[in-house]
């Protein structure tokens, strides 16, 4: 077990990122382990342990995300370029040195995560991608199965939106 | 869109260090012991539950040669109907002699049918089919619309996620 105890916050937070929901991370972070443990040999003595775990993370995560988007996407994304411009949040300013100024790790990760659940699902999938995972606009492209030009799009709004909803709850001083 | 450049390149450049800068979060206690209960129910599960790659090697041999022989047993009686040998054909038909009566009724069934299909002008059967086309669309419209107002709307249907 001390080899799931040094995974298990980060598989757990690659899933909560991507789902933005706490029960469906820890049931994907659960499927994660059994598929570790059939490949626990290998695995237990691996340098890159860590990363084959935070890629199948990544990969049940999204298999788990597109089944669900493909039971509502016949009728709620007919175009692949469809974006609701309800959600485009107006553009920001702001300079490095006034976001989370005075909060402490934990603080910031509790507000940012909050504002990332706020996000529409296909904005918050494509920026934690970008983000969190190092994944470059093609590959997300190819992971989600959308046009390159969406991509580019949703993660643009995504910031766009994040900064605004952390501006908004006073987290982010005036900019300049 | 509108964006600069400069700007766009910061946002992107900040927001990268922040959301890096973040720490993990925590697991909730309970992971642990889902994925140990679900580990000891796997390992408690008899051989026939699990995967195949888990089956005793002899029990995964003699499932394979079982499979081998039925594959082989029913291409050889297909060769062997092709060549004429209906001995064989003769014997299944008569141990399925309590099934004739259904097949009288799918073959009375079928005849009405051509009966049908010769009475009635091919022209009526084609509208038939495009009329049963075009209610088919307009029903698949009609759910989209009421999902798409119903259900994609937080206004009215409230937010679901």
């Amino acid at each position: 077990m001390t080899f799931m105890r040094a995974y298990q916050d980060m598989v757990f937070s690659t899933a909560a990122r991507l789902t933005g929901n706490d029960s469906q991370a820890e049931d994907i972070a659960q499927e994660v382990f059994m598929r570790a443990f059939q490949q626990f040999a290998h695995l237990r003595t691996s340098p890159t342990a860590g990363g084959w775990l935070k890629t199948v993370a990544t990969n049940l995560t999204l298999n788990y995300l597109m089944r669900y988007r493909k039971r509502r996407r016949l009728f709620s994304e007919l175009s692949d370029d469809a974006v609701d411009e309800s959600t485009v949040a107006p553009q920001i300013e702001w300079a490095q040195d006034t976001v989370f100024a005075g909060l402490s790790a934990e603080q910031r990760r509790l507000l940012v995560d909050d504002a990332l659940r706020q996000l529409p699902p296909h904005q918050r999938i494509a920026l934690v991608l970008y983000h969190f995972e190092d994944l470059s606009y093609q590959e997300i492209a190819e992971k989600l199965q959308v046009s390159l030009t969406k991509v580019k799009t949703d993660i643009r709004r995504a910031r766009a939106a994040l900064l605004h909803l952390l501006q908004s709850s006073g987290l982010v001083r005036e900019c300049l | 869109m509108n964006e600069q450049p400069e700007t766009k390149d910061l946002a992107e450049q900040c927001l990268n260090h922040v959301l890096r800068e973040l720490p993990l979060r925590r697991a909730p206690a309970t992971l642990e012991s889902r994925v140990l209960k679900e580990l000891k129910r796997g390992a408690d599960l008899p051989w026939w539950r699990r995967g195949f790659g888990s089956w005793p090697f002899s029990v995964r041999a003699a499932f394979v040669a079982g499979c081998g022989a039925i594959i082989g047993s029913t291409l050889l009686e297909g060769s062997w109907a092709i060549a004429g040998v209906r001995v064989l054909n003769e014997a299944v038909i008569q141990s399925m002699s309590w099934m004739h009566p259904a097949v009288a009724a799918v073959t009375s069934a079928g005849q009405f049918a051509a009966l049908l299909e010769r009475v009635i002008p091919s022209t009526w059967l084609y509208g038939v089919i495009v009329a049963g086309a075009l209610l088919y669309a307009a029903l698949f419209g009609l759910g989209a619309a009421a999902y798409r107002t119903l259900y994609l709307q937080p206004s009215i249907a409230g937010d679901r996620r």
